[in-house]
């Protein structure tokens, strides 16, 4: 399969990145790390005019802390080693492997360091981005698959066609957001950084999603996400990332959960939930926060119970379909257990 | 124990640092000047006559050279005699989504597929069947118009008298078990260049020279021969470094057909490379099959009968099809001692991409019906399930009731040896919950004891030629497609001859260059092309040995040829063995031979006869006296070893057979029913290990597919759409999913194979699904009848067992008795309605006269 033929525009400032999309928007697509982009440009799924190489962009690559007190923001592996005082900056570009690798965010925000070690495989990772990651188009087998094979089996609504193989008779796309990093963002209260002509502006992550397989993100085709922001009252919070797939590399998650949660410090150790964010993924359009669930556990110790009672939240809150391998039922039912485990295991 | 000096040594494979630096070049790495690029226009039907092909608006795209059709080459062709089916190019109708309609010819890919959008196919929708069971029942629109209720072949067999063993049996289990579909995933995609001479005055086209990615260059040069009514000597196959086969290249893959046609179109070469998905629409992998097995056995474990029905989901063409479901009765044989068989095969045609041969060929889905019912009666009897096996061994020289002649058999080591090593007898039945041991065997034949074209010409045949300078030139058709049979050439004739393994160059797989092998499938080429080679060398040998004896004053039987030496049995040359030794590698190039020949003679017209020569010497000597020094060795198997008489009686024999035991270590998680293999202990009897590192490579691999076939590969279905027509989405087992394997060689030195040796690259792939499923069974109590065993498979079983709160996690469908097939694999289940492509399709119109694929 070619690669349709385009025009590579390769910036080397955000500023000159923002000019160029504005000039081409709607006829351009974004390439961070390629790594989806590529193939889904070969199976004609995008036949845009230009392409904008973000990686000549080098501000932003890289995990940035404000060092206790001082104006500079530093790279991560240069920072003291004491928890972050303000918000930690991560580039858009900055690989996945360098989130994985990285010991501040390890030590300080596990879930996403578990998250980012679980995308794809190793080569990937070391090609893809955050920024690519929390944009990622939202998959289903009808619709990844070879201009050949679409048109054999008739467009769907979310490339040229106007029905859902999925749910037919419906107008709405369920083609699953597959991205890893994303719910660990979400339990983390995340924030992202849009640049467009107008200036930056920053959105709390959690907005960023409106569940729509189409239009799966808030994004106008002339902005960029440029950096992603952790809040200093996240750091801390144990961390779990639990994966469902066939394989234990290269897959999308099939249905995923992140668990992010605060105990209680006392003189003798840790006691109760203070406060515990859990988000899926995989088994809807967008990546979700669970609700209720800080309610449910804040002031508690965590029993068998109390984890299997999240599960079913998390079970309820899945609308899995036929957009992936595994049965919906089964991946319902995996993310109801799934879930029961991430909890005990941030508990224990 | 053995005193050989070159085979039985762990042997790097000699192309090993091309492969391994990038360096070496497989077919899409080639490029002739002119050349043009092939793509081919894919049926989007399953079933569809077609009434019109428009090619002109895409031949007057800026960039098209030509647009080939069916009827530029209307000739049939397929593997098989009896199966000569299909076409380059449809010629009035499709049968599978992704058959082959149209080649155009253009100066790039890009242009080639722009122009594939610009043909208008004019088609007629049929019916189309998808279940192999339904497929049977059709009264009309059959897929062939030859093949009566798509049936492409049926065999009835009988031996003994299986009624009267299941008599005497005192337990009898009956199930039926389904496998799913599964295909190479071979990781170079399929390529073909071809290339004609031009008349330069005339501009007609002359010989034709293909390059193709094959496992069997002299069959495409037959096939190629048929289709473009040209003399096999026209035409020359070359078949470059192949990344793999598994049985997807060892056949005539359409391309290899296709480009040639291009190229004779277009009068300038043209190359195609398959995408990964069409590779996956040219398939020939191992069908999707029905067994429904009965087995009876004695309560001292003995069995006395099995009854087999058969159903293989053939796809449309026949491929190897009739070979297919022939090896899956006949190899019900010759692994143990079974009195009384009864066999009914039927080999479906379905509107879905052609199975063929792949590894393991036949065997091994009814291999896991077999070990899995094995396994239950053993538990039925309160026998140990590696007992009841040993309970039942042939007792080898024999011939078993179905007319399989079986001389080394290395199953009762192989048995002995797993069980020793995996602890067996101490851990069966007394690991944690959760954690299970299994035990499954397996065998495959060492070469088709009859070859697929009728004849009585010689099965390989390898010619040697030695230079002045001491330098060996193997020519063998034998094809290397990762296995190391270029290896395994240059260890036998360098073990024969007495002479260092990088004396030896190999010149492999090129038609014009190299006698007929068959090619690279069944597992033949270390049995039969390794005797062809080693006959070739002795050949060489007794020439060197007379010229050698003359010199040194004694006779030919007096000599011994070792380490780059031939001396006098007994003598004492310690000393001059290792300076030809050190000296032997770097002596190349013509005037440098001739310089050594000058001063050779001058030092041995000082010295006189004496008690050893270097092998240089030796081939000096021997040029000198015989012209030229060249033998010829060929191969083909003996009579007694061709079968029984009965019709389908050629396949399955065999010259020689491997035997394979494994145990298999699982972990099952019960809350997801995800399967985890822990370890695999793997032994094979392959005769001899020629080069113990490549069969310890052969057995790792197989375990490694069969593993993927146990638990994760699967090619699914939707109205005969392939769902998941990439490496994405069928799962091949990462490293991350590889086992610990042990693979533990067992020797048992056949009477004919070359140094005893038998084949090691597939009868292990069929220990492996079964080992598993077994294993699950004793971890936590579940019997999987349907393969791969997904974890909602296994979960499903599992929730069935405890009789929870059901949740329908596999589409109704009971993983430990499945009924009936369904249209798509089952992990993935569609509740939609698809995309209604098939107004015609029974599946949709529920019209009460024809049968189709009822989902």
């Amino acid at each position: 399969m070619s690669l349709p033929e385009f025009r590579l525009l390769r910036p080397h400032t955000v500023d000159e990145a923002i000019a160029v999309l504005a000039q081409h928007a709607g006829n351009i697509r974004v390439l961070a790390g390629g790594t989806d982009l590529i193939p889904s440009m070969r199976q004609k799924l995008f036949e845009p005019e230009y392409v904008l190489d973000l990686r000549g962009i080098a501000e932003l690559r890289g995990v940035r802390v404000r060092d206790l007190g001082r104006g500079t923001p530093l790279l991560a592996k240069e920072a003291r080693n004491g928890a972050p005082t303000s918000e930690v900056e991560i580039g858009a570009l900055t690989p996945l492997s360098a989130i994985e690798r990285s010991s501040y965010l390890c030590e300080h925000y596990p879930v996403l360091t578990e998250a980012a070690a679980t995308v794809a495989s190793p080569v990937i990772r070391n090609m893809g981005t955050i920024g690519g990651n929390i944009c990622l188009d939202t998959r289903c087998l009808w619709y990844n698959q070879s201009l050949a094979w679409r048109k054999g089996c008739g467009f769907c609504i979310k490339k040229d066609g106007d029905l859902c193989h999925v749910a037919p008779g419906g107008s709405k796309c369920w083609a699953a957001f597959s991205g890893d990093t994303p719910p660990a963002l979400l339990c983390l209260n995340a924030e992202i950084e849009i640049a467009g002509v107008n200036g930056t502006r920053r959105m709390p992550l959690r907005e960023f999603y409106p569940g729509d397989g189409i239009n799966y993100r808030k994004l106008p085709a002339n902005e960029l996400v440029t950096r992603v922001f952790l809040p200093a009252e996240s750091a801390g919070y144990r961390g779990i990332y639990r994966k469902l797939r066939v394989r234990g590399s290269i897959d999308y998650p099939l249905a995923a959960v992140a668990v992010a949660m605060k105990r209680t410090s006392s003189g003798n150790g840790v006691g109760q939930v203070v406060e515990a964010r859990i988000a899926i993924t995989a088994v809807n359009p967008a990546p979700t926060l669970l609700m209720g669930v800080s309610e449910l556990l804040a002031g508690k110790n965590i029993d068998e119970t109390l984890a299997e009672a999240v599960g079913g939240i998390a079970a309820r809150t899945a609308k899995p379909l036929t957009t992936s391998a595994l049965t919906p039922e089964y991946r319902r039912e995996m993310i109801r257990v799934f879930t029961k485990r991430a909890v005990l295991a941030a508990w224990n | 124990m053995s005193n050989f000096s070159i085979i039985g040594k762990r042997t790097a494979l000699i192309d090993a640092a091309e492969k391994t630096t990038g360096s070496g070049k497989y077919t899409d790495d080639l490029s002739v000047s002119g050349m043009l690029i092939g793509k081919i226009l894919h049926s989007r039907y399953p079933h569809a006559r077609i009434r019109s092909i428009d090619t002109s608006r895409a031949e007057k795209l800026d960039g098209v050279v030509a647009v080939a059709i069916g009827k530029d080459a209307p000739n049939p062709f397929g593997i098989l005699p009896v199966g000569h089916d299909e076409h380059a190019l449809a010629l009035d109708k499709v049968r599978y989504v992704g058959d082959n309609v149209a080649c155009v010819v253009a100066t790039s890919e890009a242009v080639a597929e722009k122009a594939l959008e610009l043909i208008n196919v004019d088609y007629e929708v049929l019916p189309a069947y998808f279940d192999p069971e339904e497929s049977m029942k059709a009264q009309a629109d059959f897929i062939h118009e030859n093949k009566r209720g798509n049936l492409e072949k049926d065999y009835h067999h009988i031996f003994g008298d299986p009624e009267k063993g299941f008599a005497e049996s005192d337990q009898i289990a009956e199930a039926r078990f389904i496998a799913g579909e599964v295909t190479h995933a071979a990781m170079e995609p399929h390529s073909t260049l071809a290339s004609f001479e031009l008349d330069p005055h005339t501009g007609k086209t002359g010989r034709l020279t293909v390059w193709s990615s094959t496992q069997v260059p002299y069959y495409l040069q037959h096939k190629l021969s048929l289709v473009l009514e040209m003399p096999m000597q026209q035409i020359r196959v070359i078949k470059p470094l192949v990344g793999g086969g598994f049985g997807g290249k060892s056949e005539v893959i359409p391309l290899e057909i296709i480009a040639a046609v291009a190229a004779r179109k277009a009068k300038a070469p043209v190359k195609i490379t398959y995408t990964r998905e069409e590779v996956f629409w040219a398939h020939r992998g191992r069908p999707r099959t029905i067994i429904d097995l009965k087995t009876g056995v004695r309560n001292d474990g003995r069995i006395t009968a099995v009854k087999a029905r058969v159903v293989q989901d053939g796809g449309a063409y026949c491929s190897y099809g009739v070979v297919t479901i022939l090896y899956s009765g006949a190899l019900l044989g010759a692994l143990y001692d079974i009195p009384n068989i009864q066999y009914d095969g039927y080999r479906v045609l379905t509107n879905k991409p052609a199975c063929g041969a792949m590894r393991g060929h036949g065997t091994v889905n009814v291999r896991f019906a077999f070990e899995s019912q094995l396994d239950e009666l053993a538990g039925t009897i309160g026998m140990d399930p590696a007992e009841i096996r040993q309970r039942n061994l042939l007792k080898p020289p024999c011939i078993t009731v179905n007319g399989l002649r079986v001389q080394s058999y290395g199953l009762p080591a192989c048995i002995e040896k797993t069980v020793e090593r995996s602890g067996w007898k101490r851990r069966k039945g007394k690991l944690p919950r959760g954690r299970g041991l299994g035990i499954a065997c397996s065998h495959y034949v060492s070469g088709a004891a009859n070859s697929i074209i009728r004849s009585d010409m010689p099965h390989s045949t390898v010619n040697i030629k030695i230079d002045r300078d001491g330098g060996v030139v193997v020519y063998t058709g034998a094809s290397e497609i990762g296995q190391g049979s270029d290896t395994m050439v240059a260890q036998i004739a360098a073990e024969a001859l007495g002479c260092s393994l990088s004396r030896v160059h190999v010149i492999a797989a090129d038609t014009d260059l190299t006698p007929i092998d068959i090619g690279s499938y069944s597992s033949r080429v270390t049995f039969m092309n390794g005797n062809a080679t080693l006959r070739a060398a002795n050949e060489v040998k007794k020439l060197i040995a007379a010229a050698a004896a003359k010199k040194m004053n004694c006779t030919p039987e007096d000599l011994i040829f070792r380490e780059d030496v031939v001396k006098k049995r007994n003598a004492q040359v310690a000393g001059e063995a290792a300076h030809a030794a050190q000296e032997s590698p770097t002596v190349s190039g013509r005037v440098e031979g001739q310089i050594l020949r000058g001063s050779l003679q001058q030092k041995r017209k000082e010295e006189g006869p004496k008690e050893s020569m270097s092998f240089e010497e030796a081939v000096v000597a021997a040029i000198d006296f015989h012209g030229a020094l060249t033998g010829t060795g060929s191969y083909a198997p003996p009579p007694e070893a061709r079968g029984g008489k009965h019709k389908g009686g050629g396949v399955g024999p065999s010259p020689a057979y491997s035997y394979s035991a494994q145990v298999a270590e699982v972990g099952v998680d019960e809350e997801t029913g995800e399967v985890t293999v822990h370890k695999v202990w793997a032994a094979h009897d392959c005769g001899r290990a020629l080069n113990p590192v490549s069969v310890e490579g052969q057995i790792i691999g197989s375990v490694w597919m069969g593993m993927g076939q146990a638990l994760t590969e699967e090619m699914v279905w939707k109205d005969g759409m392939l769902m998941n027509p990439g490496l994405l989405e069928y799962r091949s087992p990462s490293s991350i999913e590889s086992p610990d394997v042990e693979p533990i060689i067992v020797e048992s030195i056949d009477p004919e194979g070359p140094f005893g040796a038998k084949e090691c690259s597939e009868g292990s792939l069929a220990a492996t699904i079964p080992a598993i499923a077994n294993a699950i069974y004793d971890a936590v109590g579940v019997r999987l009848h349907e393969s791969p065993f997904t974890p909602e498979r296994v979960l499903a079983a599992l929730r069935a067992k405890k009789k929870e709160k059901t949740l329908n996690l596999t589409e109704g469908v009971d993983p430990t008795s499945p009924k009936r097939f369904r249209e798509h694999g089952g992990s993935l289940c569609f509740k939609g309605k698809g995309p209604q492509r098939h107004a015609l399709d029974p599946a949709h119109t529920h019209a009460p006269a024809s049968a189709g694929g009822a989902d």
